[in-house]
């Protein structure tokens, strides 16, 4: 994270291309797919301004609510599918651990607790990191051993309960900043962050070179296995903040908050149209898929479809999505 | 020397650790006798007829370097399908899944030779997918199997340790072991796996071989998963059992290797057996249950740093750092600073 923080001279942004140019496709095929995808977000603005009762306050508020937990844990996917390590199975049980830590440390106050559960989140991946960045270890399994490791050994600790805080210092994170909540001005704040990491710091460049080409970066001279980590670390820590918010939310930390969250986010990552095999794509891009994906559940859910509907509908649309993808790559 | 030839070829790896955690295990009983038992054997063979399918199925496409993801929504979905067809004939209902996951398995090959797609992304989006699909057709509530008799008879016991579930699981694997070591389709699937473009060059029909492995893997797990809602007499969108970590952990153990072209299905049988004796073994000596999921991920851990692709010139640089430093440490002392290297 040392390069990320770095402030970076004109010389190295002279090559760079400003933020929005992200979004813009450069090959034929590619501009096909942006217009099809333009539709398909075309599509579902109407499907919005017709619904009734989508443009209310209570429900734009909670879908804000909702995908501000799902958003943290996507920009932090982000930064894991961009170095070309497609996903982790572990980002659901780093949310709930920090989570719990983030409670157990509160007694030492807010500050110190949200620092540590950051450490605890930026720790717990970047041990995966190292394995996965100097060892080069299979990713999906190194996630996975992770996953049931940790979900061990939290158990072990907590026995199986949840840590409940002791007085009220979490309450101001269920607060309003010039009212907007919370988690909502947490998740723009992650998002913005992690987008200007990106585009505009050394460790940004870097990890999309390093996520396209592995051994072309290796013979550019970087330091592929260093870049590798970073992403990690930048996971765990967005990972946290979502951890951080879910427990000062529901005033407790336990194993239960981050199930099913690293799909969720997997999903977002990929709606937004980062490739998985790395090196393309950007954290608004996620920011966006995981807006797209809670748009279609309310949208379900305000015609009267039931949850499991909401389940299949976000399947089929990642497995479109992915077929799509092709159409940009295969040329 | 010998034990080091042993432990080389992946097949047998397997085996010498089920030995080795038989020991252990039987030491940390401590002669209470509550290991060395004929239930404990019972309960590991349940869990194998449990997770076997679905490690053999996952180990077929690792084989062919490739990864099904899939399974884990397979299983849940399968189940459904089995539980809420099957309860006049209960064989229909196993073959109404089957066909189910042969029909599925074909698909996402498809997709992935027509499309030259990814295996992660089209079986991720697959495992989503028929995650919701089992959410869908229950109705997100547990579906009860009314044939408790159906139940109780492919959980019963005979020759004390076997059970009807674990016959069909060891026949899968005999059917299995049979067609790698001695067809043509086996050997094709190795050279697809080790190399695709030199065994398409080579006339292996590769686009066949990829269709072919994933329909069996989806029609593996979707047998797995029918047998189990049966012998729990349920099924439910939530996944009974999230049988897809401990699955690709034991083709792992068993010896497939995630570089494609390696591995046996006798070998993944001796890597399912592992991680259910463990299992199975540390319940009887009476850990708790998060004790599983810490070894298990230890062991996967271990596992995955093993097969990495970088360990040994990590490990080089490493031992040539401590040398360095042990070197200049002594050099006061010794002046002729000989090493091995």
């Amino acid at each position: 994270m040392t390069d990320a923080t770095r402030a970076v001279g004109t010389k190295e942004t002279a090559g760079a291309q400003p933020l929005w140019s992200n979004l813009l496709p450069h090959s034929t095929h590619a501009r096909v797919l942006f217009l099809i995808r333009g539709l398909a977000i075309l599509g579902l603005i109407v499907a919005a301004l017709t619904t009734p009762g989508f443009f209310t306050a209570v429900s734009l508020f909670s879908l804000l609510n909702t995908t501000s937990f799902i958003g943290c844990v996507a920009v932090g996917m982000t930064f894991i599918t961009l170095s070309g390590n497609i996903m982790s199975f572990s980002l659901g049980v780093t949310l709930s651990t920090s989570g719990i830590v983030f409670i157990a440390a509160l007694p030492l106050g807010l500050v110190p607790a949200i620092a540590i559960a950051l450490c605890f989140g930026a720790a717990i991946t970047g041990l995966q990191g190292v394995v996965v960045g100097y060892f080069r270890a299979n990713p999906i399994i190194v996630s996975m051993a992770a996953l049931a490791l940790i979900t061990g050994c939290a158990t072990l600790i907590t026995q199986g309960r949840g840590v409940y805080p002791e007085g009220g210092a979490a309450a101001i994170l269920k607060a309003r900043v010039l009212g907007i909540p919370m988690p909502v001005a947490a998740l723009v704040t992650t998002a913005i962050v992690a987008q200007l990491v990106l585009s505009y710091t050394r460790f940004g460049r870097h990890l999309y070179m390093v996520g396209s080409n592995w051994r072309a970066a290796l013979a550019a001279g970087l330091e592929p296995a260093r870049t590798v980590l970073g992403a990690y670390v930048a996971a765990g820590i967005c990972t946290a903040v979502a951890g951080i918010l879910m427990a000062a939310r529901y005033s407790s930390g336990d194993m239960e908050l981050g199930i099913g969250y690293d799909y969720s986010a997997i999903s977002a990552v990929l709606v937004g149209g980062t490739a998985i095999s790395g090196g393309e794509g950007s954290a608004l891009r996620s920011l966006v898929g995981a807006f797209i994906i809670a748009v279609c559940q309310v949208l379900l859910l305000l015609h009267g479809f039931s949850t499991q509907i909401q389940y299949l509908a976000i399947g089929i649309i990642v497995l479109l999505v992915i077929m799509l993808q092709t159409l940009a790559d295969s040329n | 020397m010998q034990m080091r030839t042993l432990l080389a070829n992946r097949t047998v790896r397997p085996y010498v650790l089920l030995v080795a955690i038989g020991v252990v295990l039987w030491l940390l009983d401590n002669g209470r006798g509550a290991f060395l038992t004929t239930s404990t054997a019972f309960s590991v063979l349940q869990q194998f007829a449990t997770i076997g399918p679905i490690a053999l199925g996952l180990g077929l496409t690792m084989i062919l370097r490739e990864i099904d993801l899939s399974v884990g929504g397979m299983i849940s979905f399968a189940g459904c399908i089995a539980v809420m067809t099957g309860g006049e004939h209960p064989v229909v209902g196993v073959a109404l899944a089957v066909l189910f996951g042969l029909v599925w398995g074909l698909f996402q090959g498809a997709i992935m030779t027509a499309l030259r797609l990814g295996s992660i992304g089209v079986t991720l989006g697959g495992l989503l997918t028929l995650g919701g699909l089992a959410y869908v057709v229950t109705g997100n509530v547990s579906i009860s199997y009314p044939r408790m008799d159906v139940a109780l008879a492919v959980n019963h016991p005979f020759l004390s340790v076997l059970s009807l579930r674990s016959v069909i699981t060891f026949a899968a694997f005999l059917v299995a072991a049979f067609v790698m070591a001695r067809t043509r389709v086996g050997r094709d699937i190795y050279a697809t796996g080790s190399d695709r473009r030199a065994a398409m060059v080579a006339g292996v029909r590769t686009t066949a071989i990829i269709l072919g492995v994933f329909a069996s893997s989806g029609m593996l797990a979707a047998l797995g998963g029918a047998l189990l809602s049966y012998s729990l007499a349920a099924a439910s969108g939530v996944a009974l059992t999230d049988a897809l970590v401990p699955a690709i952990a034991a083709a792992i153990i068993g010896g497939v290797s995630l570089s494609g072209g390696k591995g046996t299905p006798i070998g993944i049988v001796g890597g399912v057996l592992v991680l259910c004796l463990l299992n199975a073994g540390l319940n009887a000596v009476g850990t708790p249950p998060a004790v599983h999921d810490v070894v298990t991920g230890s062991v996967l851990f271990l596992v995955a740093i093993t097969d990495a692709v970088d360990l040994d010139p990590r490990l080089f640089a490493m031992r040539r750092f401590w040398t360095e430093l042990l070197l200049r440490r002594d050099e006061p002392a010794s002046s002729k600073g000989g090493t091995g290297h």
